[in-house]
């Protein structure tokens, strides 16, 4: 079979879900694992499956009988050798379009060389290694806006931080999409559309499959005259009920058969919404990044594209480029055509000017105009949905401590997971002391999260009591369990169309519940 | 006692926890001769099957037996690990069982497949299990499972037999735990099933608008009037370049764009998009749940976990409820308002497309008066003329009917509570269009 073809047909499954886009950004990253054991051959598992480019393990170990303990990705015949390389080579077993590499160097010399870890799209650490040198390993990364994901699994339970500058999603996918339709302020030719029918003169028949995007531009003229404002919209819950009643369903000949008025009926609030630039993209214009010193400087894509949706948005009057994509509604082929192709065509004429204005700006900035054609496309369809955060340090969790210790009263699930969290990356930082005990463990607790020993509750003591008995780090299905949850993550981070976790995330294996927080 | 130095699960069994609910009784050498002991039953061997018998295998468990209708297919290999592009076309249960065991050289692993469908192995099969879990991607077959199980307890619950069930879509999945007649059943949540997505006939006929309406009328109607009996095969690429063609002919003359032939596969086969990760998390859970549940070191969720994985990360865990009236395991009656109009036609339409009943064969009988049987062929025809009579004709109001179906172990009390509408059926106005 030719290798495109048959490469199709083994990705079709994940292809439908981020396109030939996502699976060629997928093809091209390369991810890091820190440390070789249950929980990495998990998450490279879930990334060599789909065809990552590139995977390297970095560990010096070799592997022992306890490492077969558990670990689907290594057997007896490994027991001596590279744990690196053991591993690296099961899972090159998966998938011959996968390059693996094993790294069996010293992390503190590979840490003076940050040009080896630059080459990386994620760096991942599943086993504690020394604090000093996750600090150094962060601040090499950090500057650079590669993600660093830190992994526990501890028992029954998990947790995964990542740690990353900032997120751009640009391409994002949006799991209920609503539709902009510009029925609030409708351009010439949608306007023109909607004038062509005349509802009085079509047969039953017709009146029937009239879209319900007429519908409403009829019926919102006919609001606006009768309410004496001429750029209102029906907005409030008694608003709308009236221009439902009064308005749309008054306007059909039966409504309990004229399957277009019904669903115009039914789609108000998704349909009629007031057309704006959503506060989290009209933000973005106001950063700095967007300004020609700063652009200069960076030249950064990403906020070329914002500067360049700015002035777009200056210059149409206070919208976005229009995505152009129409809902199917009840209507005639040859009604549903037209109207389709009034939407694409103004869709194109905004992509042009978009591109316009991008060549201008490159020119004004004196840059190469070096962007693709799908990426315009991309930001044009999805201007509304930009999406952007700004990380944080692994260190940082003060404002998770302050939420802490003000609900130490309360022992709600929320804040038991919380604890959990805490009680993990306590039990991890004794794992370089030579023995320790219970009450050693519960005053670490307390020296990080700053909560004096007399205010732990007996819900908070349980879950400290539970992490400490049952403290291991290879129950397989913990790790696989966060192995597909990083897993997941880096697939997001690296194919760029969905919206990744910001920034911790904790699962609990007894209750089967899980929790995410934003640690500042 | 090689099998029993298992470090990875010793640390979580050798003591009780704080959550453990029979700290008093837990025995650790109990609790890892479970694991060697107990008889677990694996139906699928797809994306979540494949993790699950890892995982399985890897936490200690060696009695498992693995049941499959499918064999293998060059898109299983994004995620089903335990294939090879040299197992393509071989059972999926075999190709897992003969991996694992190669792979684990321990004379205790018991690995038994079972290359068929599940409905064609009875209760004294299903008896032999302590727990069944269930990686399925069809509805039809856990519905059978499930009505099996619940219907196999009797009133001191014997033959209590737990269902573990995982199921994932794209970014999405879920995991449960089924106590059969002690917790929601899966017949409870029915409702909850995304419905597959349907075009009407009528739209697909006269008004086509998305490339799906094209792709739908070449494969409902324009194959079947072409080709007679011959029936489509997804499986023949020539088949699917066929259908492909005949949809973008449709497409061309109506002005619709975008009828691919990745979209026509979409749309014939119903593909739901599958991702390896998804199926690790759902799996695990699921495995977490099964280790639990027979070890006894801590309890076991109660009873439903939603995962969505699309927009960050997020989870529901929540008790499901059980539905008094749910046809599988509750005792209630199930009441319907019928319309005057109807036939008994139309009430085996709503039995079949409705939601809460997507039935597929279903039967009617009325205090032991077959109304409509489907099944077998020489009952139907002699019931069949009954289809188009007037349901208020037959079935009084607040009169109850009973309902089976020929594909489920169902038996479902449904009370026709009242009749509404005109007497006559309204005329469909899209049927009045000439396209
Ligand atoms: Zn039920």
């Amino acid at each position: 079979m030719d290798s495109e073809i048959h490469k199709a047909a083994r990705y079709d499954r994940q292809v439908r879900l981020w396109q030939r886009g996502g699976q060629a950004r997928l093809e091209h990253s390369h991810v890091c694992v820190i440390n070789g054991n249950t929980t990495s051959a998990e998450i490279l598992k879930n990334l060599v499956l789909p065809g990552i480019g590139e995977f390297t393990i970095v560990d010096l170990k070799t592997v022992s009988d306890a490492d077969l303990s558990g670990n689907f990705f290594l057997t007896e015949t490994d027991v001596g050798s590279s744990i690196a390389e053991a591993i690296c080579a099961n899972l090159c077993e998966l998938n011959a379009d996968v390059r693996g590499n094993a790294v069996r160097e010293d992390l503190l010399k590979l840490l003076n060389d940050s040009g080896f870890w630059r080459r990386f799209d994620v760096v991942v650490v599943t086993e504690r290694i020394r604090k000093e040198q996750l600090e150094r390993l962060e601040g090499i990364l950090w500057p650079h806006n590669i993600p660093l994901m830190r992994v526990w699994t501890c028992g029954f339970s998990g947790a995964v931080r990542i740690s990353r500058f900032e997120t751009a999603v640009v391409d994002t996918h949006d799991p209920s999409p609503t539709f902009d339709l510009r029925l609030d302020c409708p351009w010439p030719e949608l306007a023109a559309y909607a004038d062509s029918f005349d509802l009085d003169e079509l047969d039953d028949a017709e009146h029937a499959h009239v879209p319900y995007i007429v519908i409403y531009l009829k019926a919102l003229e006919h609001w606006r005259k009768t309410n004496g404002s001429l750029l209102a919209l029906p907005l409030s819950y008694p608003e709308k009920t009236d221009f439902r009643r009064n308005y749309v369903e008054s306007m059909a000949r039966n409504m309990g058969l004229e399957t277009n008025f019904i669903e115009a009926s039914q789609s108000i609030h998704r349909a009629l919404q007031k057309t704006n630039v959503p506060a989290s993209v009209a933000e973005l214009f106001q950063r700095p990044e967007t300004s020609d010193s700063s652009l200069r400087e960076t030249k950064a894509p990403f906020w070329l594209l914002i500067r360049a949706l700015k002035e777009f948005v200056s210059s149409s009057g206070g919208f976005l480029p229009l995505p152009g994509v129409l809902p199917d509604m009840v209507s005639t082929t040859s009604s549903y055509v037209l109207l389709q192709q009034i939407y694409r065509k103004k869709a194109l004429e905004d992509k042009l000017t978009f591109l316009s204005i991008m060549l201008e700006l490159h020119e004004s900035l004196g840059f190469e105009s070096d962007f693709d054609a799908e990426t315009i496309a991309n930001v044009c369809k999805n201007s509304a949905l930009i999406h952007l955060s700004n990380g944080s340090q692994l260190n940082n969790h003060n404002n998770l401590l302050s939420r802490l210790s003000k609900s130490l009263e309360q022992s709600s699930d929320h804040n038991l997971l919380l604890v959990s969290y805490f009680g993990i990356v306590a039990l991890d930082s004794l794992a370089e002391q030579e023995s320790h005990d219970f009450s050693h463990f519960v005053q670490t607790f307390c020296d990080i999260t700053r909560v004096p020993l007399q205010n732990l509750t007996e819900p908070i003591k349980n879950v400290l009591n539970e992490l400490y008995i049952h403290n291991t780090s290879r129950y397989l299905n913990v790790c696989s369990y966060m192995g597909g949850i990083v897993g997941q993550e880096i697939l997001k981070i690296v194919t760029a169309q969905y919206i990744p976790l910001d920034n911790l995330y904790v699962f609990d294996g007894i209750k089967s519940m899980s929790e995410k927080w934003k640690a500042l | 006692m090689q099998s029993l130095v298992n470090s990875s699960i010793t640390p979580l069994l050798n003591t009780p926890g704080p959550f453990n609910e029979f700290p008093g009784e837990f025995s650790p050498l109990e609790a890892v001769k479970a694991l060697k002991e107990t008889r677990v039953l694996m139906i699928g061997a797809g994306g979540l099957g494949c993790e699950i018998l890892k995982n399985l295998v890897f936490t200690g468990f060696r009695k498992i037996d693995i049941i499959d209708m499918d064999t293998i297919d060059v898109s299983n290999l994004n995620r089903q690990f335990l294939f090879r592009e040299s197992d393509i076309g071989k059972s999926k249960a075999e190709a897992a069982a003969a991996f694992l065991r190669r792979r684990i050289k321990d004379e205790s692993l018991e690995i038994t497949s079972h290359f068929c469908a599940i409905q064609e192995k009875d209760q004294s099969f299903y008896r032999q299990f302590s727990v069944v879990i269930c990686g399925l991607d069809n509805v039809e077959a856990r519905r059978w499972i499930n009505a099996l199980l619940v219907g196999m307890v009797d009133s001191a619950l014997n033959n209590l037999i737990p269902m573990v069930d995982g199921g994932t879509e794209g970014f999405r999945g879920q995991s449960r735990v089924i106590i059969p007649t002690v917790t929601s059943c899966f017949e409870c949540s029915l409702d909850m099933l995304s419905p597959k997505l349907t075009y009407p006939v009528c739209t697909i006929a006269n008004t086509p608008r998305l490339p799906e309406h094209c792709i739908e009328w070449a494969s409902q109607l324009e194959w079947p009037r072409r080709f007679g009996d011959r029936k489509f095969d997804a499986d023949i690429p020539e088949d699917v370049d066929l259908m492909h063609s005949i949809a973008l002919a449709r497409a061309k003359e109506f002005g619709i764009a975008n009828v691919t032939r990745s979209l026509t596969l979409g749309v014939v086969k119903n593909i739901i998009p599958a991702i390896a990760s998804t199926n690790a998390i759902i799996a695990a859970s699921c495995c977490n749940e099964v280790f639990k549940l027979v070890t006894s070191c801590n309890p076991v969720l109660d009873n439903y976990m939603m995962y969505s994985g699309d927009e960050s990360i997020f989870t529901y865990t929540y008790a499901h409820a059980k539905k008094a009236n749910c046809p599988v395991c509750g005792t209630e009656v199930r009441a319907i308002s019928a319309l005057r109009w109807w036939t008994l036609r139309n009430l085996i339409d709503v039995l079949k497309t409705k939601q809460e009943f997507l039935l597929k064969l279903p039967s009617v009988a009325k205090a032991d008066i077959p109304l409509y049987i489907a099944l077998p062929e020489h009952l139907r025809l002699l019931t069949e003329n009954n289809l188009n009579m007037k349901l208020i004709d037959l079935v009084s109001p607040g009169e109850e009917v009973v309902v089976t179906d020929a594909n489920l172990p169902i038996s479902m009390r449904l009370l026709v509570s009242k009749y509404d509408g005109p007497d006559v059926e309204p005329q469909d106005i899209s049927s009045l269009l000439k396209s």
